[in-house]
């Protein structure tokens, strides 16, 4: 199966990721997180000392939590290149806890041929507790035709397209932080109204522009 | 309480050299089935030189020393409050980097409910060309100055 990639035409400011259950943490994953970090503070592993400490059991060392994160993003990005990913972390992870992962594109942005997208993501306990939340942004490129082209050592498509989410900034109330269920802002169909209450959209539905001649050869 | 002296104190530059089994079992570790941590002909279809590392990887590196244990509080009592990752370039199978650590902030920041004390990790990686490979910075809390500890 050859590998599906993900590139900047197809997404738009509010798409949803697909949300990612993960199997409740148990202790053997604490173990082997671990010996894989190499880091052993028997806090995450050695149920006796924590409760020496007053803790009810072990717990998962925060990081953890962002590697799900990044499960999430690497699933749905396939193919982006992880330029920036921050976390922060809100709860302790526990044994028996089950996460789930959630994220949106929260920006788009291309210049120069050069294009990036931007996610919020979280994730929440079983009991709908927000654990971790953070960002992240991705390199990507434009289309197939982009990458084609620049793998044969062309120039690159040019579309230059403006950060979405500022626009959107502007046209809205200023509304903080916890992540809105927003609906996903699907590419317009032919022939379906565009949403009205985002005008944004129409200005940065960008066509690939002819391949103009780059000032510059560059090959990455 | 955090000793400030600890600001500035640097890890020696230490070589880690990236693997495809300690990249699988970080992966494993995580449940992340991804096959790009785990097939090479796959990630160069991605357009990957070879198996990737997954985006927290660094995380295993070795650092010369743990900075954490400078800090003048036990280990138990640092909570990670915040972690952030920049990267140059993917980490891959194979590459062989530079890491070092710094205490980059000792300080005390707002809370909630009164002080909080912070300390501030930045760890890097470089490619033995002295290249930039990724940065990492990790802001820990010292339990007990903030209320969720």
């Amino acid at each position: 199966m050859p590998p599906r990639k993900l590139y900047f035409e197809n997404v738009r400011v509010g798409d949803e990721i697909p949300a990612m259950a993960k199997a409740p943490v148990d202790r053997v994953q604490l173990a082997r997180y671990a010996g894989a970090t190499g880091d052993f503070h028997p806090l995450h592993v050695d149920e006796a000392f924590a409760k020496t400490l007053g803790m009810p059991s072990v717990y998962a060392p925060s990081p953890l939590g962002q590697g799900f994160l990044g499960q999430l993003i690497t699933d749905w990005a396939r193919g982006a290149q992880i330029k920036k990913f921050s976390t922060k972390f809100i709860r302790l992870i526990w044994p028996g806890d089950t996460l789930v992962c959630k994220g949106r594109v929260s920006d788009r942005h291309g210049e120069n041929g050069k294009y990036a997208i931007e996610l919020d993501v979280w994730a929440e306990n079983q009991k709908g507790e927000l654990v971790l939340k953070g960002n992240t942004t991705l390199s990507v490129f434009y289309s197939s035709e982009d990458e084609n082209r620049q793998k044969a050592g062309q120039p690159p498509v040019v579309v230059n397209v403006p950060r979405e989410n500022i626009l959107e900034r502007a046209a809205e109330p200023p509304k903080k932080s916890a992540p809105k269920p927003a609906k996903p802002a699907k590419p317009a169909k032919p022939g379906k109204p565009a949403k009205a209450q985002k005008p944004a959209k129409a200005a940065t539905k960008p066509k690939p522009a002819k391949p103009k001649p780059a000032p510059k050869k560059k090959k990455r | 309480m955090l000793d400030r002296s600890s600001l500035g104190k640097t890890s020696s530059p230490t070589l880690n050299e990236v693997e495809r089994g300690a990249i699988r079992r970080f992966a494993e570790s995580l449940g992340d089935g991804n096959p790009v941590y785990f097939d090479a002909d796959y990630a160069r279809a991605s357009g990957l030189p070879n198996v990737v590392a997954p985006p927290t990887f660094p995380l295993s590196f070795h650092t010369g020393s743990d900075l954490r244990e400078a800090l003048g509080v036990p280990l138990r009592s640092l909570i990670n409050a915040e972690c952030v990752f920049e990267y140059e370039r993917p980490i891959c199978a194979g590459d062989r980097l530079l890491v070092t650590s710094k205490v980059a902030e000792v300080s005390e920041r707002p809370g909630a409910t009164g002080k909080v004390e912070v300390a501030v990790l930045e760890d890097e990686g470089r490619d033995e060309e002295g290249r930039l490979v990724y940065r990492m910075k990790r802001t820990l809390v010292v339990r007990g100055t903030r209320e969720n500890g």
